[in-house]
């Protein structure tokens, strides 16, 4: 037993450093085109201007000192490529005319998204019997977005957005291999997106009704005090950006003066994170999840938050308070008697934090920190825990179209019980996690690479993924992407046997 | 044998030097160019403009893609405030992109991109503007303008004038006076003609630092509105040799001056409300 543990964990760790090592490759690749030109460089000297000159005149490039006008005629003529036609011989046409009158603006507009979307899952076994089988197609999704934005006047306007999606993967692997958690909450999505009225009721004072999105924070891809909107974590690393905060109803308003904002918030739709349903291969155990206790989404459990922004040349600043329920739930023993009825619970916390960026030359430092009261655990009944999380991430903009990023939290549990790291909480005192990324873009941004690397641990002992992926704009509605995800097993348990559903997915989109 | 390494020696040496000093007046700062750059600097261009940018990209193949663009702008002071709103394509509609373009050359420009998708104003922290504007032919640093301290001008060796489509110009080298400008605009120099009557760059030629490539941008329209000249068409080529690479015509339409834009109009607020 002791020696199958080990060609497990051996396994294990040979899997998860061959995908770290494939990510490291990747990234040195990026970072290593990112630094050199994209093309190979060309001598810039004044020889350059004569050849160039050379170039353009077609009577005589050998006749010294005719550079200007050979310059000039490549101006003019300078091509026989047919994209250069209305470049030729047209000189410059000059106009005095007073400004046009345009027309207003149409009240509402619409505008939207449908696309096809697929995932391969390539590095899963062959199932034992009764397991269901998660090798090959995972995803076939067609999906429409829409929204609808209505401008009624130059202070009022409204928003309706939505989305209904069909995923065939099921209906052609078999719907009868699935469990109905899966079914019901995977197969078909129609779900109202942003729908608010926002507008300004005095010169310094906005308000915004309805659902909506609001993000806090200045870190791109770890959450420390962007508590506010829970998150679509059904399948990790692959969901759109756009469809990964979940709006909720609020009622927000803005008060502005000088470089300051102060916003409060008041959530009256009380939603959770949507997470991987019992019997996908992201679920993380074999037995089906205790019933979830959610709070009723009304005016007793009103969530309530606020915030601080200042902007200003060089650095912003904000102050966040919150006080809300934990989207992510522990489980909480609600009966003694035989047998005993265990729930799964969500705790209202208190959080406390501050976000600053700092902008200098070509790099910008993101340093975010929160105090969050009011954490409970299964292992500790009665008890409420507080936690600390520190982050700090830099972003450098320095290489022509590319952006690299590093991030790190450190997320401490003050006052720590070894018994939290005893089944089902399995907390950590301290859970460090930190991201890197590169993204370059191409032929003038039809083309985006992307490499993310997201690791909880230092090298991602209690999970990871990395994630690379392409985006190439067909036409100006047209786009397709493609991509690979490779996923590592971990101690925490969102990581917990997920290291064989690596997928390879690809997307066609057109955008109206 | 002494006397005849000598004897070469020194006219070596005093060849050595003219190459020197012709090369160093070749590129030194001349005040007659300068006095012409500082008046194309001193040019009236307005102020509360609100304009419509049109962008047809043109890849080598004739492939057409459109970017359009809702711009603001206002000065305040020697700073500009300028506050884009992209229009089109669908997927990037209601981006917006907000910069505070500072005259102090030791002062980075302020620059935020609110981006709809995320729901998210991020700051931008980048003094590199050679990147690509919106996947056009212009760069960020096109967009903005230029200190003249960054620079030495001196009039073109071979010819000081040049007719440009029956207009006389001034040809003048811009040649930047360190490598971090360099590194910022992504132009190892620049070849400007400017226009006598009006002292506007009609014409540039830059040589950008990587890729091997040469940019050249052509003013095809000039238009005087509410007394200020504004270019209101310009093409954008990028050459490899002799090959087009890319080519970017920008149309400016609905040019309007002296709206009276108030300074709130350029803040985060605004951008993230949308036009």
């Amino acid at each position: 037993m002791e020696s199958d543990n080990t060609t497990l964990i051996k396994k294990h760790w040979t899997s998860r450093r061959r995908t770290l090592n494939v990510a490291a490759v990747f990234f040195v690749f990026l970072l290593f085109s990112a630094l050199l030109p994209p093309f190979p460089s060309f001598a810039a000297e004044d020889e350059t201007l004569d050849d160039i000159l050379s170039d353009f005149d077609g009577d005589n490039p050998e006749i010294p000192g005719n550079t200007i006008d050979d310059a000039l005629e490549g101006f003019d003529d300078g091509s026989e490529d047919d994209i250069l036609e209305g470049f030729d011989d047209e000189i410059i046409r000059e106009d005095t005319k007073k400004p046009e009158d345009t027309k207003p603006p149409s009240i509402f507009t619409l505008d939207g998204y449908a696309r096809l979307g697929a995932s391969y899952a390539f590095a899963h076994d062959k199932p034992e019997k009764e397991e269901t089988d998660w090798r090959g197609l995972s995803r076939l999704c067609t999906e429409l977005n829409f929204e609808l934005n209505a401008r009624f006047s130059k202070l009022w306007q409204g928003r309706v957005t939505g989305k209904g999606a069909y995923d065939f993967s099921y209906a052609i692997k078999g719907r009868n291999k699935f469990t109905d958690d899966v079914l019901d909450n995977y197969e078909k999505e129609f779900e109202l997106g942003e729908t608010y009225i926002q507008g300004s009721l005095t010169d310094r004072l906005d308000i915004k009704f309805g659902r909506q999105v609001v993000v806090w924070g200045k870190s791109d891809n770890i959450r420390v005090t962007d508590v506010l909107n829970p998150l679509d974590m059904r399948e990790p690393g692959i969901t759109d950006i756009e469809d990964l905060r979940l709006p909720v109803t609020m009622t927000r308003l803005d008060y502005y003066f000088g470089d300051w904002s102060l916003t409060g918030i008041a959530v009256h739709e009380i939603r959770f994170n949507k997470n991987p349903e019992y019997g996908s291969d992201f679920y993380p155990v074999t037995i089906p999840p205790p019933h979830e206790d959610k709070p009723d989404s009304d005016l007793g459990n009103t969530e309530y938050a606020a915030s601080i922004n200042g902007i200003f040349s060089g650095w912003d600043i904000s102050f966040y308070w919150a006080d809300y329920y934990n989207d992510t739930s522990h489980i909480q023993l609600v009966s003694l008697k035989l047998p005993p009825v265990i729930k799964r619970k969500h705790a209202r916390l208190q959080m406390l934090g501050t976000a600053l960026n700092v902008a200098a030359g070509n790099w910008l430092l993101k340093t975010e920190a929160a105090r969050i009261d009011g954490l409970k655990f299964f292992n500790a009944p009665g008890k409420t825990w507080s936690r600390t999380d520190i982050l700090a991430g830099l972003e450098y903009s320095g290489f022509t179209d590319t952006t690299l990023s590093i991030e790190a939290v450190n997320r401490h549990m003050n006052g720590f019980d070894k018994v939290l790291e005893l089944a089902p909480d399995y907390a950590q005192q301290d859970e460090f996690q930190w991201t890197a990324r590169a993204s370059r873009n191409f032929l003038n941004d039809t083309l985006n690479i992307t490499l993310l690397l997201s690791a909880f641990g230092g090298i991602g002992e209690d999970g990871a993924f990395q994630r690379f992926s392409a985006e190439y704009d067909i036409t100006d509605s047209i786009q397709i992407s493609t991509g690979i995800i490779l996923y590592s097993s971990g101690d925490l348990i969102a990581f917990k046997n997920i290291g064989d559903n690596d997928r390879l997915f690809c997307e066609i989109r057109y955008s109206f | 044998m002494k006397d005849k390494s000598k004897l070469i020696f020194i006219p070596l040496f005093i060849i050595a030097i003219i190459i020197g000093l012709t090369a160093a007046s070749a590129f030194a700062d001349d005040p007659k160019a300068r006095a012409i750059m500082e008046k194309v600097d001193a040019r009236e261009d307005g102020d509360n403009q609100i304009s419509d940018m049109e962008m047809i990209l043109i890849d080598k193949k004739g492939r057409q893609r459109i970017r359009k663009i809702r711009s603001f702008s206002k000065d305040k002071g020697e700073d500009i405030l300028r506050l884009m709103f992209f229009q089109h394509p669908a997927d990037v509609k209601n981006t917006s992109f907000l910069t505070f373009d500072y005259d102090n050359p030791d002062k980075d420009d302020d620059q935020w991109l609110y981006l709809p998708a995320l729901k998210k104003t991020k700051r931008i922290a980048s003094t590199d503007k050679s990147g690509s504007f919106m996947g056009s032919d212009l760069t960020y640093s096109d967009m903005t303008s230029r200190n003249l301290e960054d620079y030495d001008y001196t009039f073109y060796e071979k010819t000081k004038e040049k007719e440009v489509n029956g207009v006389k110009t001034w040809v003048i080298w811009s040649i930047p006076r360190s490598k971090d400008i360099v590194e910022e605009t992504g132009y190892e120099k620049s070849l400007l003609f400017v226009r006598q009557d009006n002292f506007f760059v009609i014409r540039a030629l830059h040589w950008v630092r990587d890729g091997g490539y040469n940019k050249y941008m052509d003013i095809k329209k000039l238009d005087l509105i509410d007394g200020i000249w504004i270019a209101t068409e310009m093409h954008v080529t990028k050459k490899k040799g002799k090959n087009t690479v890319h080519k970017t015509i920008l149309k400016l339409n609905n040019v309007k001056f002296n709206q009276g834009l108030e300074f709130n109009m350029f803040t985060v607020r605004r951008m993230e409300k949308g036009l």
